[in-house]
């Protein structure tokens, strides 16, 4: 096969799996006759998921409308969470031997409650992360909840998890980010013009694919891109940033993306934000998990977490001068809280450096993608003219 | 080298065309209501600026569209959305302006300007319709009246009546609620229109204040509409005498841009117009604060439009 016809096809399945990955989980589970365990946003770690011999699959905002989840969870929660308990209420969550999380809001509490009233007999365990990272007794906690963890998968898969299966577990997703991350840096240099919908895909499909099967695809993958030609781009160059606990509709990309624009970096959580962080080395592999909770916020801080020494919008900053970035679209979906409290913040950032940017704010219900262009397009505009502090809002 | 270029804006509701001499004297401008963005509207706005201006399709160097239908236009050499176009053509028209609202067909927009017209930032409804004229047009059809006399009427209003509802959709079945109360149209005009206003002025909240505040588009020429925003505003809004085509005079001054810095070399000698345009760059020379249409030249070819509309409608 000519190889830009491979590599379409390569992304081309793994779309498919992210797009649908209640199918994919059957079929593993029908494979290796294991468990598949639906993992909620945003720090939960899938290692120890994988080295109770389960499978563990980010549960993803899914498309369909909002029908009998609607008399579960009011209309001002969030998307995602409203088509979290919508695929509760509509069967759709049946593939999952459990459902465990890690991460807090008041939306996703509300949702967990509708989930576990919905599904009486399926397992839901919250192992609740402390968010102030500054705090003493911060770390002692996190690493009492991931023994919390590992005590309750080993009740669910019926084995003990031992010290080596996470081991394992860990050095086999390091290795996928570490691939993904690759792929992101051809990306940010121009080597490679894979669109956000194509990106999307990559790492949606390491949400819930078994790891070892998708960093094969995606070796073979990297190896075909490493041979393409450089791919530079004289569009305005866009980062965009957000979204930190699902996925951003495809079509939204699609969209920016034909206003003459390129996105080279993003810090959403279906993209750079998911495999930013490896686990560090440490031989005791709760301690390195522990360790990686709180060096995630290190690399891409959250504003769901309370840290001094980081900030998200210094992070931004920093990210478009190593990419050369020209502006920011800053994805909120409705009603995200601990997004829109901290966006006067990034706000502030953007304009003490002269940074064109948008705010598009994202909902479950579908998007006006026309009137959504000409603010996308007006962006691109302000860019192109000369130079003065411009604050598209 | 040719002698002009065109602005159009190709809008949900109206079509208008401004066509600029290369000192940037407006020769023409024509506003054409034909329905939703309806090729045979923009036809007619064009062969109307033409022809007006004693002048046929070849005499145009470069033609701007913007608007909602500026990608249907192929006959434009380059598009521009209408928060940059109504940003630039806001300021030659009022150059002392700083923030420019724009209420269209399907969307209001709220643009703070710099001095030379250009976007600093900007804001709009993206969500419905409110608060934009398609939410004049559905309640004027609910009240039975024509969207023409709606302003005059409103300012009628005896009573304060409040619309809750934004939605176009849902505001209509309030105004329905209301007739049927027995409430007077007048007074329920007063109340839809200060309705719009409270939206509108929610969205310069949203830019800020940064100085002098001019309103474009079609909803301009609506007293009652001007009236609500000023009272909601507390200040009174700077109103060009054309408002409605500020987009297409922003389209053709950026065309004009163009062209020029295209055709620098055999323009030398007109270094003092480039200075000024240089200086501000975003009016037309000559203003005093509104468009004036300069006559037509009397040698110019007329009548040419049949043969114009037939030809733009070919490439549509």
């Amino acid at each position: 096969m000519e190889q830009a016809a491979e590599i379409e096809e390569i992304i081309g399945s793994l779309a498919r799996i992210a797009e649908c990955p209640s199918d994919y989980a059957a079929d593993w589970e029908s494979r290796t006759g294991g468990k598949v365990v639906g993992i909620l946003p945003m720090n939960f770690p899938a290692e120890i998921v994988h080295a109770a011999g389960a499978l563990p699959v980010i549960v993803q905002e899914d498309d369909a409308a909002i029908s009998y989840g609607r008399s579960l969870l009011h209309e001002f929660y969030c998307g995602y969470t409203r088509s979290l308990v919508d695929q509760a209420a509509t069967g759709k969550l049946a593939c999952y031997d459990g459902i465990f999380l890690v991460d807090h809001c008041v939306a996703l509490l509300g949702a967990v409650d509708a989930i576990r009233f919905e599904l009486p007999d399926t397992p839901v365990f919250l192992a609740q992360f402390t968010a102030s990272m500054d705090e003493t007794t911060t770390r002692p906690q996190i690493a009492g909840r991931i023994g919390e963890l590992r005590q309750r998968l080993e009740e669910l898969c019926g084995e003990p998890i031992t010290d080596d299966a996470i081991h394992r577990s860990i050095a086999a997703y390091n290795r996928n980010r570490g691939l993904l991350r690759r792929v992101y840096e051809m990306r940010r240099a121009g080597r490679i013009a894979l669109s956000g919908r194509q990106m999307q895909a990559l790492v949606k499909s390491a949400m819930v694919m078994d790891v070892e099967e998708h960093s094969a695809r995606m070796a073979r993958l990297l190896s075909l891109l490493e041979a393409q030609p450089p791919a530079p781009s004289a569009k305005v160059k866009l980062h965009l940033s957000g979204h930190f606990c699902h996925a951003p509709r495809p079509e939204l990309f699609d969209m920016i993306e034909s206003c003459d624009v390129t996105v080279v970096d993003d810090d959403i959580y279906t993209g750079y934000r998911f495999i930013s962080t490896d686990v560090p080395d440490h031989a005791d592999p709760v301690e390195a998990l522990t360790g990686w909770y709180f060096a995630r916020n290190n690399n891409v801080p959250c504003s769901t977490r309370a840290q001094k020494t980081v900030d998200w919008e210094s992070y931004l900053g920093q990210a478009l001068e190593n990419t050369g970035a020209q502006g920011v679209i800053v994805l909120v979906p409705k009603f995200c809280e601990p997004h829109m409290l901290y966006y006067p913040e990034l706000r502030k950032e953007f304009h003490r450096r002269g940074i064109p940017h948008l705010l598009i704010e994202t909902e479950h219900e579908g998007l006006a993608l026309e009137m959504l262009k000409t603010r996308v397009e007006a962006l691109v505009e302000v860019i192109r003219r000369p130079a003065v502090i411009r604050e598209p809002a | 080298m040719k002698s002009c270029v065109m602005g159009i804006d190709f809008g949900s509701t109206t079509a208008k065309a401004v066509i600029l001499d290369l000192g940037g004297r407006m020769l023409a401008s024509q506003v054409a209501h034909m329905g939703a963005v309806s090729g045979e509207g923009v036809a007619a706005a064009i062969a109307g600026a033409l022809d007006a201006a004693g002048l046929a399709q070849a005499d145009i160097g470069r033609t701007v569209a913007t608007g909602y239908g500026r990608r249907m236009l192929d006959i434009a050499d380059r598009n521009y959305t209408e928060i940059t176009c109504h940003a630039r053509g806001a300021v030659a028209m009022v150059p002392q302006a700083r923030v420019v609202i724009d209420i269209g067909g399907q969307d209001s927009k709220v643009i703070a300007v710099d001095a030379q017209g250009l976007v600093m930032q900007f804001t709009m409804n993206d969500r419905c319709a409110a608060g934009t004229g398609k939410f004049f047009e559905v309640l004027a059809r609910a009240m039975e009246i024509e969207l023409e006399d709606m302003g005059a009427l409103a300012l009628q209003a005896q009573q304060s009546l409040k619309i809750s509802s934004m939605c176009a959709t849902f505001a209509e079945t309030e105004v329905i609620s209301l007739l049927a109360e027995g409430r007077s149209k007048a007074d329920i005009l007063g109340g839809v229109h200060a309705a719009v206003a409270t939206r509108t002025v929610g969205l310069v909240g949203r830019v800020g204040r940064k100085g002098p505040i001019v309103m474009t588009g079609g909803v301009a020429r609506n007293p009652a509409a001007v009236h609500y925003i000023e009272k909601a505003l507390g200040e009174a809004l700077i109103l060009p005498e054309a408002p409605q085509i500020a987009g297409a005079l922003g389209a053709a001054l950026i065309g004009l841009d163009d062209y020029r810095r295209e055709h620098r070399e055999e323009l030398e000698g007109d270094d003092a117009l480039e200075a000024q345009m240089a200086l501000d760059k975003a009016c037309v020379p000559g203003c005093r604060g509104v468009p004036e249409l300069a006559p037509p030249p009397a040698t110019a070819p007329r009548g040419n439009a049949a043969a114009l509309w037939k030809r733009i409608q070919s490439h549509l």
